[in-house]
């Protein structure tokens, strides 16, 4: 099946001028964290109950000694089969059948919170300590379903995040890794099958993230 | 910028050099990667590997400080290689134009240097002339004395050898980037050279924008579609805040600031107008006097008459020849001789260079009064590290100002377009608008010399009121009517009717005798003669194609998207790109854009060279206007790496301006500070941090100072990813993060290795705790030899693991 | 796990009422329930155009201000902007926190007097009556009216001003009209930086 909605996330294009990271804070009234410079761009370091999306920053030298920058500007995948419900209890997570953005509400207090976690292929869902409220993207569930785009996805300047129909992102990810791979032997879409989120890369996923194809 | 943001998507070649595009016109990458998508590719030029160079299709370092050593070799290589765009060059650019047999150059110094002046007499620096007066030529560009040739062979000592071991780019990185940037020298090929403070920021800043121009000039790439000298410019309105002149050395409009000299509007006039001998040339700064004479009436308003010369004698006069800016500006400061400062939106204890000569020149005021949205180093000065309040006697004014989105008014973007914005909410508190402020104090002031009258109250009482709301306060609206300009009687010009308050709506139509009024001539059109305001449009129509959006906002001048436009026509008026026609000759007008100057064509019958604010209508490859040289000249900065240039002996920029209080170290060539250093900004802050440093999503994203710099220093100097360091000048210290990154590294600089570290200069003592403080605490207070530009980006420093 | 049909937003108004309709105890913690009103506040929010006060692209912005309390909730990029297209970077996209919305914003004129170790609050009055007879005073007592050539200058070289590249343009020309009209020639701001 083909429906629900899809955002593409092409790291080829991202800039990683955390327009998205700051866009999420935003939209979602979430606070910002205290961090400290531990010698790298990336902060917050980490996803957090306050931090639904994180870009991260990968520097380093190819074999040929080239230098490069990576920017992964990770988020929930929205799966199209989220394992993550395997913690709920009841209804307290949403997996919505018109857009397929997988939702979790107050009462995922009541939620196995470690079994989601652990069955989490990226690494994904985190606590809030004090109300035990399980929290992450939520895919702007309200804007998109009042007609407007992802905050994260309106905020990119360069089209690095794509959001639309999910037979149309997968068209659209099929055509750009074509495109990238004459110049990129690797770019490959990660998962595209099995995500919602779909990112594009143009090197060894590792080299993003440890959990940038899931575990 | 020449051209505009949305046009960069046009180009074919994207250079970016002196600019971390990606990071502090994070936007802009919006239209590089459109380019991209159309083939174009992309070249990074600079000293890091930034997050502008992770998506180059070329990244080549260089040593800081190099930039016309680089660019010199570039200009070498379009001649020798016969890349340049030989139509535009003979007829566009002053190449065929004689120099004076007397000019020359000569290890490092031009004719004309007077040592104990640090500065040029320029007589040599001009053109060989008929008994008319007008200027002789060689169209075939051979003659020796031709500009063409004395560029080539000021430029032949730049070879690649030469260059790499100045800048320490390999010479095959070099080749690489001369190669795919002179591709654009053809009629269907644009280059665009995206510029910012990396280029401005040094001692020979303005001589790094004329390499650049001088490229796009040889290449053909001015007044095209998808090419432009695009300055990068670092503020949300510098523009426009440029445009207004708050700069001692012009008024608004650009009009150079009358001197000591100049103690008639006449002589004033006569010295803002040149003259010219070309009959082909517009010579649009001929007009200048118009609009002197309308800034003075939208100023003193009826105050100003024939008879008191339009209140001229009310202007200040500087004097002749001396300097003002910024940095001398706070060296009289440290020396006692200011006693009253206001500060409107500005944080200079950490912007300025010499952070330590900076606050300790605050201490010296009797008063400051500062105006912001949030607290910052220079309002808190007198509590800061270092300081003892209790020994500190200035008095110390905080005022609450509106935010951005609690303001109605215009702001100008670096395309040049004047968008209008609106109120969201009114301002918290006690904030009002920093034009309300203004106002009040001015009235206040009209108040006490009408009552107690005072040394001089002319100007002061003869300020107009126009700008005033009804109540006399500010009223945004009200002033950018006045700065527009009116017509202040009836009037009739070319056949049409202007009635008395009608807004002007084309400079072309200001007066020198006192019947116009416009704060700023480049302004007038803003709003139409029915006192529509035009920055206020928000039209999508896109008649070329192109992405001019002449219905969005007002861009000045007059509307005019690309500057140089009839440069992109040969001269009988033809596009040189068709596929890319920004502007056409067509049926006896032009078509596209509104050209830069009506007049027909070159070719044509009436027609006039498309330069037109240049005297002889061509543009300047010879560029004797400026103080330090009709050519750019690699000078080492100075504070150097290197004890020896290797160009020539002159070591430095031989017209720069020299500070000598004890504050004013300098270590060039020393043993103890061996690291060059730069400076610069993050995408997550802003500047000094004044603004950001106090938004959490912001300091989340960037929490602390740091330093960048290789692994190989990093490994020399036994310092990890992530320990405190210090860095130190000879000027000053600062302990901070250490970045270890594979995206610096080591140069090979006249054949030994030489580092280069660099530090963003976005933190500050204030807040929030431990978050660091300015990197301006290690540069030195020296600037460029023209603008004054602080030499923040090249510098020695050491680092010290903590 | 179920899934199921999640209500429209402007259904879901009053909180808890469908979802409860299905069987399920949900109370709305604070931070779903702002985040539902956050959505419905918009719809009826005023949409204020701005433009961003950051680097010079000049980004177009999108400002709601709320109906009933006539703060602004919502900053986002302006979609029709024809350079923007909505697009923002980290510093545009957090241009809420230079809003009221901040804890920081200076809203009180403060004073420092000499030798003092701390701020005073004082009212708008005070203040330009004293910074006016402060400059008065020095303008009157520095004014140069001939230089040491004999020249007509009408200058004071010992007051100073600096600022703004981040004022709005019919700001900017007012100070400069202002700092001409007292003969100031110390004139500088960031466009030199």
């Amino acid at each position: 099946m083909a429906d629900g909605k899809s955002i593409l996330v092409d790291v080829s294009r991202c800039t990683g001028c955390r327009g998205c990271q700051v866009a999420c804070k935003q939209w979602n009234g979430l606070p910002g964290t205290k961090t400290k410079q531990t010698g790298t761009y990336q902060n917050p370091p980490d996803f957090s109950h306050q931090t639904f999306k994180v870009v991260r920053f990968e520097d380093g030298r190819t074999k040929d000694g080239k230098t490069y920058w990576h920017f992964f500007s990770d988020m929930c995948r929205h799966c199209m089969n989220p394992p993550c419900l395997a913690g709920a209890q009841g209804d307290e997570m949403i997996h919505d059948d018109a857009t397929g953005a997988v939702v979790y509400t107050e009462g995922t207090s009541k939620s196995d919170f470690e079994m989601s976690l652990s069955v989490c292929p990226y690494n994904i869902p985190r606590q809030d300590p004090d109300t035990k409220v399980m929290r992450k993207c939520t895919m702007c569930f309200d804007r998109i379903t009042s007609g407007l785009t992802p905050a994260c996805v309106l905020s990119c300047p360069t089209g690095a995040m794509v959001f639309g129909e999910r037979d149309a992102m997968l068209a659209e990810a099929k055509r750009r890794v074509d495109i990238l791979k004459k110049t990129w032997p690797k770019a490959q879409a990660l998962n595209a099958d099995d995500v919602r989120v779909i990112f594009i890369v143009t090197d060894d996923p590792l080299k993003y993230h440890k959990y940038a194809a899931g575990v | 910028m020449t051209n505009h943001w949305i046009d960069i998507q046009h180009s074919d070649c994207i250079l970016i050099q002196g600019s971390n595009a990606a990071e502090n016109h994070p936007i802009s990458f919006k239209w590089v990667m459109r380019a991209k998508e159309r083939g174009a590719k992309l070249i990074h030029v600079d000293p890091r590997f930034t997050r502008t160079s992770s998506k180059a299709d070329f990244y080549a370092p260089l040593r800081s400080g190099t930039d016309i050593a680089f660019l010199g070799g570039m200009i070498k290589y379009i001649i020798d290689n016969n890349k340049i765009f030989h139509d535009y060059v003979v007829n566009y650019t002053n190449a065929p134009f004689l120099v004076d047999g007397k000019f020359g150059f000569k290890d490092g110094l031009f004719s004309g240097y007077d040592a104990d002046k640090r500065g040029y007499d320029k007589s040599t620096w001009t053109y060989q002339k008929d008994a008319g007066g007008i200027i002789l030529r060689d169209e075939t560009l051979k003659n020796p004395r031709c500009v063409y040739q004395l560029l080539k062979a000021h430029y032949a000592r730049y070879d690649l050898k030469k260059v790499s071991s100045i800048t320490g780019t390999p010479e095959k990185d070099l080749k690489t980037v001369y190669e795919m940037f002179s591709s654009t020298g053809t009629k269907d090929r644009a280059g665009t050279v995206m510029y910012a403070l990396g280029q401005t920021h040094h001692t020979v800043g303005v001589q790094n924008i004329r390499a650049l121009a001088i490229v796009q000039l040889l290449l053909g790439n001015i007044g095209v579609c998808g090419g432009g000298v695009n300055a990068l410019r670092g503020e949300p309105n510098v523009q426009g805040s440029t445009d207004h002149a708050l700069l001692y050395h012009y008024l608004p409009g650009y009009l150079s600031a009358p001197r000591a000299s100049q103690q008639t509007l006449e002589s004033y006039i006569k010295k803002i107008t040149p003259a010219t001998t070309e009959a082909k040339s517009v010579n649009w700064q001929s007009n200048y006097g118009k609009y002197a004479v309308s800034l003075l009436k939208s100023w003193y308003g009826d105050a100003a008459t024939k008879d008191n010369e339009f209140g001229y004698a009310w202007v200040p006069k500087a004097e002749d020849g001396k300097d003002y800016s910024v940095m001398t500006l706070f060296d009289v400061m440290y020396a006692g001789k200011i006693r009253g400062m206001t500060v409107f939106g500005q944080n200079p204890a950490c912007s300025i260079p010499n952070s330590n000569k900076v606050r300790a020149a605050f201490a010296k005021l009797d008063w400051m009064v500062h105006l912001n949205i949030f607290d910052n180093e220079t309002a808190s000065f007198w509590k800061g590290p270092g300081m003892d309040p209790a020994k500190v006697k200035t008095e110390v004014f905080l005022l609450p100002a509106s935010a951005s989105v609690e303001k109605a008014g215009s702001q100008t973007n670096s395309g040049r377009w004047i968008q209008w914005r609106y109120e969201a909410t009114k301002a918290p508190g006690d904030c009002i608008y920093a034009g309300e402020a203004i106002i009040r104090i001015q009235n206040k002031l009209k108040e006490l010399y009408q009552k107690e009258g005072g040394t001089f109250p002319d100007p002061i009482l003869n300020m107009t009121s126009d700008g005033l709301a009804e109540k006399g306060g500010y009223d945004a609206e009200k002033v950018a009517k006045l700065i527009n300009g009116y017509f202040l009687a009836d009037v009739e010009i070319g056949g049409k009717q202007y009635k008395k308050g009608d807004c002007v709506p084309s400079f072309a139509l200001l007066q020198a005798d006192g019947s116009t009024s416009s704060g700023n001539w480049i302004c007038a059109g803003s709003f139409a003669q029915d006192g529509k305001n035009l920055m206020q449009r928000r039209g999508k129509a896109d008649p070329t194609g192109l992405g001019l959006y002449p219905e969005w906002s007002f861009a000045w001048p007059v509307n005019r998207r690309v500057l140089y436009n009839r440069a992109s026509c040969d001269p009988s008026g033809k596009p040189y790109n068709p596929k890319r026609a920004v502007l056409e000759w067509k049926d006896g007008k032009w078509v596209g854009d509104v050209p830069d100057g009506a007049p027909p064509p070159l070719a044509a019958e009436g027609g006039k060279l498309p330069f037109i604010m240049k005297p002889d209508g061509v543009s300047s490859l010879f560029g004797p206007g400026l103080g330090d040289g009709p050519f750019p000249e690699h000078y080492e900065p100075l504070e150097s790496p290197l004890a020896k240039n290797l160009m020539s002996t002159q070591q430095n920029n031989p017209a720069i301006l020299l500070y000598n209080s004890d504050k004013d170290m300098v270590a060039s060539a020393d043993a103890r500070f061996p690291i060059v250093m730069t400076t610069y900004s993050s995408t997550e802050h802003w500047c000094t941090g004044a603004f950001t440093r106090w938004q959490t999503w912001l300091t989340e994203a960037m929490p602390q100072a740091y330093v960048e710099m290789s692994e190989e220093l990093a490994k020399e100097k036994g310092i990890k990813n992530g320990d405190k360091v210090r860095v130190e000048s000879a000027r000053g210290k600062l302990e901070c993060v250490a970045m270890v990154t594979p995206r610096f590294r080591p140069f090979l600089v006249n054949g030994k290795t030489l580092h280069q570290v660099g530090m963003p200069y976005n933190y500050g003592w204030r807040f929030p705790e431990g978050n660091g403080d300015s990197a301006n605490l290690l540069t030195p207070t020296v600037g460029d030899a023209n603008a004054m530009t602080p030499e923040y980006k090249a510098f020695m420093v050491n680092v010290v693991k903590v | 796990m179920r899934r199921r049909q999640f209500l429209k937003m402007s259904c879901v108004l009053g909180a808890g009422v469908a979802l409860c309709g299905l069987g399920v105890d949900l109370v709305p913690i604070e931070a779903w329930a702002d985040e539902i009103k956050k959505i419905d506040r918009l719809k009826t929010a005023r949409q204020t155009m701005s433009v961003c006060c950051y680097c010079s692209v000049g980004c177009g912005l999108i400002c709601a201000t709320d109906e009933k309390t006539g703060k602004i909730i919502n900053i986002e990029g302006d979609p029709e902007h024809p350079v923007s297209e909505g697009s923002l970077c980290a510093k545009g996209a957090g241009i809420f926190q230079t809003t009221e919305a901040n804890e920081h914003r200076l809203t009180k004129v403060l004073y420092r007097a000499p030798n003092s170790d701390k701020w005073e609050e004082k009212n708008w009055d005070w203040a330009i009556d004293r910074i006016a007879r402060l400059m008065k005073e020095e303008r009157d007592k520095s004014f140069i009216t001939k230089n040491a050539a004999g020249q007509v200058v009408n200058r004071v070289e010992t007051l100073a001003h600096m600022g703004s590249s981040n004022l709005d343009n019919e700001e900017c020309w007012s100070i400069t009209a202002w700092a001409r009209s007292l003969g100031l020639v110390y004139i500088d701001h960031q466009a030199r930086v």
